[in-house]
């Protein structure tokens, strides 16, 4: 058997195990809060494929993505100004503080006065809460990126603008993207956060709205959806940052699973994990 | 075409704190090869910044063909000591390569024939779809220089290009080096703190004393094309190599 099926094998052991371990455990306790697999994945299909899709799903993707997408452009944007400028860093330092050790959950209120009980609202209380990790990251990266590449782009005219997008840019990217992935999650987390405040569609308001009127299936296929949601993105997350990454997962000998098995690798020995080698660049 | 003349740097802001310039005056002529020898700490990099224009100097004077240097000049390249931190590693080979062209008002199809022209010269043609991280230490610094190539500058500095690869490679590139100055007809200023290698590379040493001034000066009269053994067996060869020992020795108490 080849190391790849073996892998995957692997993987899918565990959660194979819990789910019959649970559709066995709740077959004979007849728990109200814990319905049987079958029923949870009757009731899944009856409302989720794809009577709901509309309804609730679709609107907590497009705030999500929506309010995420703000974030990277707020935060990357903002970010490269502050790590570019201390002056700005400085002044900038005590609010950005403030504002991140706030709980963004504590600004629903104020958001729904704000925006109404809309869209908008959900969206500002997810940037509020998203952002930061992207900006801080960012200043991080943009602070690290190597003075001897800002010297060669000065000895050869590199005029500003190219600087920031060809040499600062890529040279944060790595930061930034742990940045994202971080974001990621506390994109998801709130927008569920904020669709269970006042509102009438979503995710969030779908398991609330059921847990309310006692339908325990129900809520449990909501929760499930989003699960499988979060574990979806980011699937796609790192399928994105392993492409837009790939000469950084090169230079550290990670270009394919291949070089990422000897660990001990040095940059030059890792000269054959060409990135190509990952099928896609 | 580059004339140095009282230069002095001190760092921060006292000027009357210990210079890491002191009074440096020296002139390189066009299409000549130069060497600056000195040992670590001789304020050589700090010479080297300053005439790159990539850091101001307390006082002096420094003209290339004429001009005040202010800032980096538009007719000089650079060579950094450390390829792995130089070149982008997001870029291929090319890339890298053909990048500044872009910004110098170079036409698309002329970058790119500098580009292979350069990688050509360096012996890397047919590698410009690598990355970087794909090559070796030896390789990643002849990027650098053919980067610096194909910027077609009037003069390249050159800062202990070859100090972090090791010694086959390093002969290597001195050949290659000394190839592509005859090729390009540009003018050269090499830092180094290796003897061999300044007296095989140059027409002229100078041996820098802390804090940078010019101690010594030896005009390398060797017969070009240099060849690795028969210029490293010629009695002048050796005969320089016991006068920069002295110079050098002479100055500092070697660390």
């Amino acid at each position: 058997m080849n190391r790849r099926v073996l892998g995957l094998l692997l993987e899918l052991a565990l959660p194979a195990a819990l789910l019959v371990g649970y559709g066995l455990w709740t077959a004979q306790a007849q728990s109200f809060y814990f319905p049987p697999l079958g029923e949870i994945l009757q009731y899944f299909r009856d409302l989720w494929l794809f009577d709901r899709v509309g309804s609730d799903l679709l609107p907590s993707l497009l705030r999500m993505s929506a309010g995420y997408l703000a974030s990277v452009v707020l935060g990357v944007a903002l970010g490269l100004a502050l790590g570019m400028s201390r002056m700005l860093r400085t002044a900038a330092e005590p609010v950005v503080e403030f504002l991140r050790a706030l709980p963004a959950p504590a600004l629903i209120p104020f958001s729904l006065l704000l925006f109404g009980s809309g869209d908008s609202s959900k969206i500002f209380v997810i940037v509020l809460g998203a952002v930061w990790p992207i900006l801080l990251n960012t200043i991080d990266g943009v602070r690290g990126v190597d003075g001897q590449q800002l010297d060669m782009a000065r000895a050869y005219h590199i005029p500003l603008g190219a600087r920031v997008l060809r040499i600062i840019l890529p040279g944060a990217a790595p930061r930034i993207f742990a940045g994202m992935r971080t974001s990621l999650a506390i994109a998801i987390i709130l927008m569920v956060v904020s669709e269970m405040v006042a509102s009438s569609n979503g995710l969030g308001y779908f398991v609330l709205e059921q847990q309310r009127s006692f339908a325990i299936p129900e809520m449990w296929t909501g929760i499930i959806l989003l699960g499988v949601l979060g574990y979806v993105l980011n699937w796609l997350f790192q399928r994105l940052e392993r492409r837009v990454l790939a000469w950084h997962f090169g230079l550290k000998g990670l270009a394919s699973p291949a070089a990422a098995k000897n660990t001990g690798t040095t940059k030059r020995s890792a000269r054959s994990a060409a990135p190509s080698s990952d099928g896609e660049v | 075409m580059l004339n140095v003349s009282h230069l002095r740097k001190v760092y921060g802001p006292d000027p009357s704190a210990a210079p890491a310039v002191a009074d440096l005056d020296f002139t390189v002529e066009d299409r000549e090869f130069v060497c600056i020898l000195g040992s670590s700490g001789c304020g050589k990099t700090t010479m080297l910044r300053c005439l790159s224009g990539l850091i101001p100097f307390t006082s002096g004077e420094i003209t290339l063909r004429g001009e005040p240097v202010t800032g980096p000049p538009k007719d000089m390249a650079f060579v950094f000591q450390d390829y792995s931190r130089s070149l982008l590693p997001w870029m291929t080979v090319r890339r890298n390569i053909a990048f500044p062209l872009r910004y110098r008002g170079v036409d698309r199809r002329e970058a790119a024939a500098l580009t292979e022209e350069a990688l050509d010269a360096v012996g890397l043609a047919g590698r410009g779809d690598r990355f970087p991280w794909q090559l070796s230490g030896g390789m990643q610094q002849r990027v650098a220089i053919a980067r610096a190539l194909a910027y077609r500058p009037r003069i390249l500095l050159m800062d202990e290009p070859f100090a972090s690869v090791d010694a086959q490679t390093r002969s290597g590139l001195e050949d290659l080096l000394l190839r592509v100055w005859e090729r390009y007809e540009t003018t050269v200023l090499f830092v180094t703190h290796d003897i061999d290698e300044a007296i095989y590379l140059a027409d002229r040493v100078l041996v820098l004393r802390p804090p940078a001034t010019v101690g010594h000066e030896v005009t390398v009269n060797l017969p070009r094309p240099r060849d690795q053994v028969r210029t490293k067996e010629n009695p002048e060869f050796a005969r320089l190599r016991g006068e920069l020992f002295a110079a050098i020795d002479g100055g500092t108490v070697a660390a």
